[in-house]
């Protein structure tokens, strides 16, 4: 199997602050840090040796990563290995970037650097081992670096972050605990209670701060949006009724009420039955057109913007309000009725 | 009060039929996916005659006899038409890979499959749970003349004071037709909660299962019977803790005022039990999920303490994990693990309950198969030991 070995000029042997111009160079076989590296491989060979002066990649990123990932491209190793960058950040910053863009292209990647080196934020699905914060830990951190190279490269799959010495990325991973989800429950509650409070998931809740109250409603722009997966009789664009791919527009053309007959639901998410008996009640059309024939909301928009809120990604149902939002506001919507199931 | 439950040997089940299903019994680790699962329940009778499954708010005294190792399936393809609720595939593996998400790969299972007529899927639902209710009491029926292998009794003595008062707060999803939990028999909105059950209630038939969503995030009614968190509980009671006991309240409240009143009220529940601190469980997802976080919040504003317990959905590619809501108080979260994960392949022998997943594919040949369509792989009590971590 093939590793290929990113180091900085320093480390490379190109020569130290007066050479971090360098641009992205290619040395065959290992270099420097690379040869204790090799000896720490199992079944691994190391084919080429990359390096790029810090100050090169810092100021010219796109350039440097083009190159480097053609040269990458071309030797398509079985894994690719940064570093030890240890606590240097620029250093640590091109190690983890160019980790996370090959790990991006399907090449297994780790990178090493002390844990508090900006890099590790950059490294994405890439793997980072952690080293000491300067060179004196390179004896240290050259065996865990092979060991866990070596793993990527074999395509065995790799254990938790604890288990394997990575610092975690961040994914979510299931396993077995030993013990039932009661057992876990009554145990952290025990503890809460003494003072030692502990959670095995956090909330990290992308809060939307509510916008303040229309100030004239009737003189308002008001459309109607919703999640209830409300489309036209026979669903004629196939929306789906679980993990929706997109959203759609309707034009309500003048219509006074949603019909039954002419609007259902295909929500896979609760019994439709009696929502398409009337699918006013997932869209108040009725309604809002009786407020806009007593002048209460100035005018109803003339879409219905519609989609099925069910298992989708919070991703996906983002961008779903990104662009649903950029629609209203370039038609000039100043309020939005949004019901939801 | 106090309730006794004995165990008896697996041979002593007793065959049944059942008008309009087939009735399988699959041996223990069969090669065997099930598909189209409703409900799973442990066969249980009482010898003094009353039903094993009661609609007379009397469960939980006297003694009841179970099968031990032997778990009815009750599958059922609602008719296309009638279909409404689109996504509700629910899977159980006997062998594989996905044996490891179920407690039911080592039990004798009884699957009974349903072939609906065209009453409409509430009257079809409606016979299908009293079809595998009844099945479950019928197959019990030999423990009558035997005796029990053990016998377990259910009594919460005095405990020292100084230990902590803990109860459990159990929510039940009413969601409309498919998607209710009953308790004696009715759906759990129309059951007055939250209120203060014995635990023993519980654990005795009380509660059984009509909500057939996302398969992993249900309590199949067997999950009430063997409940891991009340029997934990009466476990470390009067050794860690003091067991205060169990509240019931409905998830999907229907209105944010409602949501909110049955969260202070539940909260209030509590209080009166004496608890200074609950596990809150959840079932299903979406909005029942806002349920539990208003009512830990509420919990925690009234001075007792929360450990929430919950599923999540995150997409494996993300770095973030996502719970459906959140609230800061919500400080201590038991993962019952992620339901977006793929379960390796696996190619059964036989399928069992339909030959055809709900998306038309061949069951046997499904590939992988998320997390989410395994019945109760991820269930909100804490009933099996899946979590998830960060890696």
């Amino acid at each position: 199997m093939k590793a290929v070995h990113y180091l900085n000029q320093f480390f490379a042997g190109l020569g130290g602050e007066g050479q971090a111009e360098t641009p992205p160079t290619r040395l065959e076989g290992a270099v420097g840090p690379g040869r204790g590296l090799a000896a720490e491989l199992e079944g691994v060979e190391i084919v080429a040796t990359l390096a790029c002066g810090d100050d090169y990649f810092a100021e010219h990123e796109d350039e440097a990563m083009a190159a480097l990932l053609e040269m990458l491209a071309e030797l398509d190793p079985d894994v690719l290995v940064a570093g030890p960058a240890f606590g240097s950040g620029r250093y640590g910053y091109a190690c983890a970037r160019l980790a996370a863009a090959a790990a991006e292209r399907g090449i297994p990647a780790v990178a090493a650097m002390h844990e508090e080196n900006p890099g590790v934020a950059e490294a994405a699905a890439a793997y980072v081992v952690p080293t000491a914060v300067n060179v004196a830990g390179m004896r240290d951190a050259l065996p865990r670096l092979g060991a866990l190279a070596s793993a990527l490269a074999s395509g065995r799959e790799l254990g938790s972050a604890g288990e394997e010495g990575y610092l975690a990325r961040g994914f979510r991973r299931n396993y077995v605990a030993e013990k039932t989800g009661a057992e876990r429950a009554v145990g952290l509650l025990l503890a809460k209670l003494a003072g030692d409070t502990r959670t095995e998931v956090r909330g990290d809740m992308d809060r939307v701060e509510p916008p303040p109250p229309v100030t004239d409603l009737a003189s308002a722009l008001v459309a109607l949006v919703t999640e209830a997966g409300c489309v036209p009789q026979g669903n004629p664009d196939h929306l789906q009724s679980v993990r929706a791919q997109g959203w759609f527009r309707y034009d309500l053309g003048g219509a006074d009420t949603l019909a039954s007959g002419r609007y259902e639901s295909v929500h896979g998410g609760f019994d439709v039955t009696l929502a398409n008996e009337d699918p006013n009640r997932l869209v108040p059309l009725d309604t809002v057109r009786g407020l806009e024939r007593a002048g209460r909301v100035g005018r109803v928009h003339e879409a219905l913007y519609t989609t099925t809120g069910n298992g989708t990604p919070v991703v996906v149902a983002t961008r779903f309000g990104q662009e649903i939002a950029g629609e209203l506001r370039d038609a000039g919507v100043q309020a939005v009725l949004l019901s939801g199931t | 009060m106090a309730w006794e439950l004995a165990s008896f040997s697996p041979g002593l089940l007793r065959e049944a039929d059942v008008e309009g299903a087939e009735v399988e019994i699959v041996p223990a680790g069969s090669p065997v996916r099930v598909t189209h699962v409703l409900d799973a329940v442990e066969p249980r009778i009482r010898p003094d005659g009353r039903a094993a499954f009661p609609t007379d708010g009397r469960a939980g005294e006297g003694r009841t006899n179970r099968l031990d190792s032997v778990v009815v399936l009750s599958c059922l393809d609602f008719p296309g038409e009638e279909r409404p609720l689109h996504e509700q595939e629910s899977i159980v593996d006997l062998g594989g890979p996905g044996a490891g998400l179920t407690p039911f790969a080592d039990m004798t299972a009884v699957v009974l499959t349903f072939s609906p007529d065209d009453t409409g899927h509430v009257a079809i639902d409606a016979e299908a749970r009293r079809a595998a209710l009844g099945v479950a009491e019928e197959i019990a029926r030999g423990t009558l003349d035997a005796e029990p292998d053990a016998v377990e009794r259910f009594e919460l003595g005095p405990a020292d004071a100084g230990l902590p008062a803990i109860a459990a707060l159990i929510q039940l999803s009413d969601l409309g037709p498919l998607y209710i939990q009953y308790v004696y028999g009715l759906p759990a909105g129309e059951a007055e909660l939250p209120r203060a059950f014995d635990p023993a209630e519980v654990l005795d038939g009380a509660v059984t299962c009509g909500e057939y969503h996302w398969a992993a995030m249900r309590n199949p009614t067997w999950f009430f019977q063997r409940n891991e968190l009340i029997r934990m509980l009466y476990r470390e009671h009067g050794k860690t803790l003091r067991f205060a006991g169990v509240v019931l309240m409905r998830g999907y409240e229907q209105t944010a005022a409602d949501k909110q009143s049955a969260a202070e009220r539940a909260a209030g529940v509590a209080g009166e039990l004496g608890a200074e601190g609950v596990v809150i469980t959840t079932d299903a997802g979406g909005n029942s999920h806002t349920d539990v976080m208003l009512t830990c919040r509420a919990c925690e504003q009234a001075g007792i303490r929360t450990t929430v317990v919950l599923a999540e959905e995150t997409d494996p590619q993300s770095t973030r994990p996502i719970l459906t809501d959140w609230v800061a108080e919500a400080d201590s979260i038991v993962s019952t693990g992620n339901v977006e994960e793929l379960v390796e392949a696996w190619t059964p022998e036989r399928v069992l309950g339909g030959e055809r997943l709900l998306d038309g594919s061949p069951a046997a040949e499904a590939g992988p198969i998320p997390v989410r369509n395994y019945l109760g792989a991820a269930n909100q009590m804490g009933q099996l030991a899946l979590s998830a971590r960060t890696e």
